[in-house]
């Protein structure tokens, strides 16, 4: 039982510490902001991670940064082109849409239309002549085994 | 027919894949595109390490070919760099500005004195070599972030009209300099034309 509580409590931590922040904000509106933008801008230090999860001091300036635009009336979108600016697409969880990275998009449609054509037309086996009387002869083996 | 193209298209997909996936093998995900190269180094309003009433801005650095230091006493390799660095300024004359950054002089709860600071600079410094013109403090780390810094040391190559011709992220030392630093800078100062027609002669 303990151990549950220990475990549980585990959990809980680990809640209160992603949640933690000391900024303070002029309105709930402008904390979601931040919430999100923090959640979408990635750190550029500790790759896999966002700007909210990360403890690198790069991750604390960003979300410094976030924190005074948005309190200087900017956009989320004006926010996010200030750290495209000075980080690249990189930055930002969503890539643009060029030559380059269409692909993403691009590549799994195409396998599925490739395969649902396979599909299609692999459906109706052909039979041939010989191979049609060999399963004739053999469904009525089976039959005879019934009766 | 069909048989063939039932060899050949697995074949082929394996082939661009396989493409795909060994250039992936040699990149670096860490290299990332550096936004500032090509555009004037961003401006700025920032105090002297060392003597904090003085205050630098963008056109301290204009005028001569310049390499800016982005580095801190807590980073290891920036020791490990400074004495090649100094190198390059006693026997080159290389124009090295530090942008100073402490990352434990946390500007919202900071628990390091600029005194401090000042007395560990000057201790590494004369351990290991001071190259620096000067040392600008980025207080806040407002034109490291500007800069697309993601940590220590990085440089930035400046011409002399104050624009950024190249970033690089990491060290600098000899292979890096004969490689890559050095023929810019050459070319930036005109000394490649100098020494050309030197070995002409």
């Amino acid at each position: 039982m303990i151990r549950a509580w220990l475990v549980m409590l585990l959990f809980v931590s680990s809640l209160s510490w992603a949640a933690q922040s000391s900024y303070e904000f002029d309105s709930d509106a402008q904390r979601e902001s931040f919430n999100r933008l923090t959640a979408v801008l990635r750190c550029p230090m500790c790759q896999n991670q966002n700007i909210a999860d990360s403890d690198a001091m790069i991750a604390h300036d960003m979300r410094r940064k976030v924190h005074q635009l948005l309190q200087d009336g900017k956009t989320e979108d004006e926010v996010i082109a200030y750290m495209k600016a000075r980080y690249g697409d990189f930055v930002y969880y969503e890539p643009p849409v060029t030559i380059g990275t269409i692909w993403l998009w691009l590549i799994p449609l195409i396998f599925i239309a490739c395969a649902t054509i396979i599909v299609v037309k692999r459906r109706k086996p052909q039979v041939s002549a010989d191979m049609a009387e060999q399963l004739a002869k053999a469904d009525e083996i089976l039959r005879q085994d019934k009766s | 027919m069909k048989k063939t193209w039932l060899v050949v298209i697995p074949v082929m997909l394996f082939v661009l894949v396989a493409a795909f996936l060994y250039s992936g093998l040699s990149s670096d995900p860490r290299q990332l595109d550096s936004q500032i190269t090509g555009q004037p180094f961003p401006e700025f309003l920032l105090p002297d390490l060392m003597e904090p009433e003085k205050n630098y801005t963008q056109a301290a650095l204009k005028g001569e070919v310049t390499i800016v230091n982005v580095w801190g006493v807590w980073c290891v390799t920036c020791a490990v760099e400074m004495p090649y660095l100094t190198h390059l300024k006693e026997t080159e004359g290389v124009r090295f500005v530090g942008l100073y950054f402490d990352q434990d002089l946390d500007p919202d709860n900071g628990t390091k004195t600029l005194n401090r600071v000042q007395q560990e600079v000057t201790e590494l410094l004369s351990r290991y070599g001071n190259p620096y013109a000067f040392n600008i403090f980025d207080v806040y780390r407002d034109t490291s972030l500007d800069l697309g810094v993601t940590g220590a040391p990085e440089h930035f190559v400046i011409d002399r009209e104050g624009i950024v011709r190249m970033h690089h992220v990491g060290d600098i030392n000899e292979r890096v300099w004969m490689n890559k630093i050095g023929p810019l800078y050459q070319r930036l100062t005109g000394r490649e034309e100098q020494n050309a027609q030197g070995a002409g002669r």
